[in-house]
């Protein structure tokens, strides 16, 4: 009896067989319809008077854009593209639910880019919220972080005049590194780091210009929240920031001024590349840094009588250039590791790297340690090019001075 | 002989591939960071070993008895009795690990697709898809296997290339902290899966081309060698201390890639190598498992227990651990043992067995002679 399932006269079991079918048209468990489901683009987390949390959610709204009719309603100024929700709950789980149940479609949160959490939360600690962001699979660990001064349900009420909502604009600023730029992978990254200290960039409400409708306006990152594990310590603006991205070699894009000694007015100069190392050093039990930063620069505005086409004028602003970035670092060294003491740079890691014994041993010192860590810069920025006019027009050839 | 059809070497060691690498793509980088930190990438390089071997062993048994399968010779070896008890204890294991892996590809597929989905149905699904190619024979596995893999291979590594400048070199320091011994241990887990070459023993004697077995055998462990190594490298690279406490890293990792703010969510390319991936480990290994019990009931075809072992592996699925944390704890500890002592204990025990029996035959036939 050589007769198997497959093998028996097709006829007899075909009907049968796609009888079964009949199973399948109720559906699958899982089936995920565009029409059934809340795109989130960006959530907001605050902190209530009650102890309560409050999530507040950016949802896109799908809507034909372009026909002739619905493109002259929205004429105006922005069509509402984006809707805000809000709920509010023990733990951001808890609230997740909540939420569901005041918005008509399933919530879909594998397009949220952004998270924003204000001040009173960044400064319990937010690494619990984190955690459900890399437990849940929805969740997406690009989406970036931000802090913020103002509620976070204030900033998801904006109506973006440029982009399309403002999730948009605020990834879309993030994506600039003009600041810093931390994904959630990022986050959960520097907590399990040697030192455990992390950044996320701050963001606050640019303020409308005057006569302009109060809601329309953005969101930007002007500076970092600095983070003692995952709790908040302290805020550093953006000058000090741009130490900070040199020290972290995150600097991208940075147009540098400098007063040239004895002289009026300025030297301007666009940043082409950059790179930057952090050397550690034990010396006679003293720990140091030594910052290795190499840059590449055009000039771009030069104010001043000095002729730039002049190589020694260069070496001369090359050196300038050299002093105020160890300024700046210095600046940031000063905030932060003095004032908040907290290990963003990546210090401990790079000890760890070259000095795997020496850290075994020392690890547990290492908050007494890195306050006196001693960090030199040793800046090589070079000038490449004066650009495309060497000397400006309205000053005569004999002002200009050579040197 | 129960199977008729003949396979080629290079797909012999195409479908070896993906059955050593389909859950080891997903599951390894975690596992072994877990012991062996930043040094991980080096875990599969010791692993591997274990992978040439055994692919040694099963062709020096191959040469002794060149048209049996283990099945079969295992009874020559250690006699009727004995060989029928090796036979029982083999066939059981094929049933666990099978079971085991079916369920390790609907947890994934569950975990991060179809969480609603009741995790038999995926078994089922997959299973009945297995069992047709079963049912199709070795020829049928083999040329499904030729077609799957290459695209496998070229996706994994388009992964890679995609993620190219998300990667931090910086991770890899400081390399070998504590000496080499973390790797070592970190290797302990992946030997377990590189112990399941032992399956080439069911291939060789249907080799069109068996002079050319062991080479392309070897390649395959080295290719799944290399491709653990840069999963492994990509995973600390990206993640660096954070590959420990992700469930499966290669998969956040495929997300991860964002190129040029449209070339994204890309971790469909991912279930697509699982899933094909995986179909032709769960069919290879189905088709170990329904081959070797047919010899050892000495049934006349083994076409008849598809489907009856099939239902059984849905059971097994389900039945061999209650959760992911108990699998993957089951997987992480004991299972290394358990898989070593199986697949390459018995093996190495039934080569030395029979290469003193063929001394002795030699010494008694030169005696005789």
């Amino acid at each position: 009896m050589n007769r198997h399932f497959w093998q028996t006269s097709p006829k007899k079991f075909l009907f049968p067989f796609f009888l079964l079918f009949v199973f399948l048209l109720s559906g699958c468990w899982d089936r995920k319809e565009i029409n059934d489901i809340a795109l989130i683009r960006a959530a907001g987390i605050d902190k209530k008077q009650d102890g309560k949390l409050e999530i507040t959610v950016l949802l896109y709204v799908p809507k034909v854009r372009g026909g002739s009719e619905q493109g002259m309603e929205g004429g105006g100024g922005g069509s509402m593209q984006t809707l805000i929700r809000s709920a509010q709950g023990k733990t951001f789980a808890e609230a997740m639910s909540i939420l569901q149940e005041k918005i008509s479609r399933q919530i879909f949160w594998g397009h949220c880019e952004v998270f924003i959490f204000d001040e009173a939360i960044a400064k319990e600690g937010i690494a619990e919220h984190i955690d459900l962001f890399l437990r849940m699979p929805e969740f997406r660990e690009r989406s970036q972080l931000f802090i913020s001064k103002q509620k976070a349900q204030k900033i998801l009420s904006l109506i973006s005049p440029l982009e399309r909502d403002i999730a948009e604009v605020v990834r879309e600023l993030g994506e600039q590194k003009l600041g810093m730029t931390v994904t959630t992978k990022d986050f959960a990254e520097m907590l399990v780091s040697e030192a455990g200290d992390t950044a996320v960039p701050w963001i606050k409400i640019l303020p409308p210009i005057e006569g302009q409708e109060k809601k329309q306006t953005i969101a930007y990152i002007t500076g970092t929240a600095i983070f003692k594990r995952d709790k908040m310590v302290g805020k550093i603006d953006d000058s000090v920031t741009r130490g900070l991205l040199w020290l972290r070699d995150e600097i991208k894009y940075a147009v540098i001024t400098v007063t040239p000694k004895d002289e009026k007015g300025y030297v301007s100069m666009n940043l082409l590349r950059a790179n930057s190392k952090i050397i550690p050093k034990i010396k006679n039990e003293k720990w140091e840094v030594i910052l290795e930063a190499e840059a590449e620069d055009d000039i771009i505005q030069n104010t001043t009588n000095l002729d730039v086409t002049n190589p020694r004028v260069v070496k001369s602003l090359e050196h300038q250039l050299n002093v105020q970035l160890a300024k700046r670092v210095n600046e940031t060294l000063k905030e932060v590791q003095k004032d908040m003491k907290a290990d963003v740079f990546g210090f401990a890691d790079a000890f760890h790297r070259e000095y795997p014994e020496i850290w075994k041993k020392e690890k547990d010192r290492w908050h007494v340690i890195f306050p006196n860590v001693e960090v030199t810069v040793a800046a090589k920025i070079k000038i490449r090019r004066q650009g495309m006019n060497s000397v400006l027009p309205q000053f005569p050839k004999k002002e200009v001075k050579e040197e | 002989m129960l199977e008729r059809g003949k396979i080629s070497a290079l797909q012999m060691a195409f479908m070896m591939n993906p059955t050593i690498l389909a859950t080891g793509l997903l599951l390894v980088p975690a596992i072994t960071a877990k012991t062996a930190k930043q040094d991980l990438w080096l875990s599969p390089i010791w692993a591997s070993f274990v992978g040439f071997i055994i692919v040694f062993i099963a062709y020096r048994l191959h040469k002794l008895y060149p048209n049996e399968t283990i099945f079969e010779y295992s009874e020559q070896i250690l006699g009727k009795i004995p060989g029928k008890i090796l036979g029982v204890v083999f066939v059981f294991f094929y049933f666990h690990i099978t079971g085991i892996i079916v369920r390790e590809y609907g947890e994934f597929v569950s975990v991060t697709f179809l969480h609603h989905t009741p995790m038999v149905v995926v078994f089922a699904v997959m299973v009945l898809v297995s069992s047709m190619a079963v049912y199709g024979g070795l020829e049928v596995i083999g040329r499904c296997s030729e077609m799957i893999v290459p695209v496998l291979l070229v996706l994994y590594l388009s992964i890679f290339i995609m993620l190219f400048k998300d990667l931090d070199t910086k991770n890899f320091f400081p390399m070998l902290e504590n000496g080499l011994g973390p790797s070592f241990k970190g290797s302990v887990v992946l030997q377990s899966w590189f112990s399941e070459f032992i399956l080439v023993s069911f291939f060789f004697p249907y080799l069109s081309n068996r002079d050319k077995g062991m080479k392309w055998g070897m390649i395959s462990v080295l290719s799944v060698m290399v491709y653990m190594v840069l999963t492994n490298i990509m995973s600390l690279l990206l993640f660096g201390k954070l590959t420990a406490s992700l469930t499966y890293p290669v998969m956040v990792a495929a997300r991860y890639i964002s190129i040029a703010d449209f070339l994204g969510h890309l971790e469909v390319i991912v279930m697509a190598i699982w899933v094909a991936g995986t179909f032709v480990k769960i069919t290879v290994f189905y088709y170990a498992l329904v081959l070797g019990t047919a010899q050892l009931l000495k049934l006349s075809d083994f076409r008849p227990i598809i489907l009856p072992v099939g239902f059984l592996l849905i059971l097994l699925g389900v039945w061999s651990a209650p959760n992911l944390q108990e699998l993957s704890h089951f997987l992480s500890t004991s299972a290394a043992f358990y898989f070593l002592s199986i697949q390459v204990g018995i093996p190495v025990m039934l080569l030395i067995i029979a290469l003193i029996k063929k001394k002795r035959k030699q010494m008694k036939g030169s005696v005789t002679g």
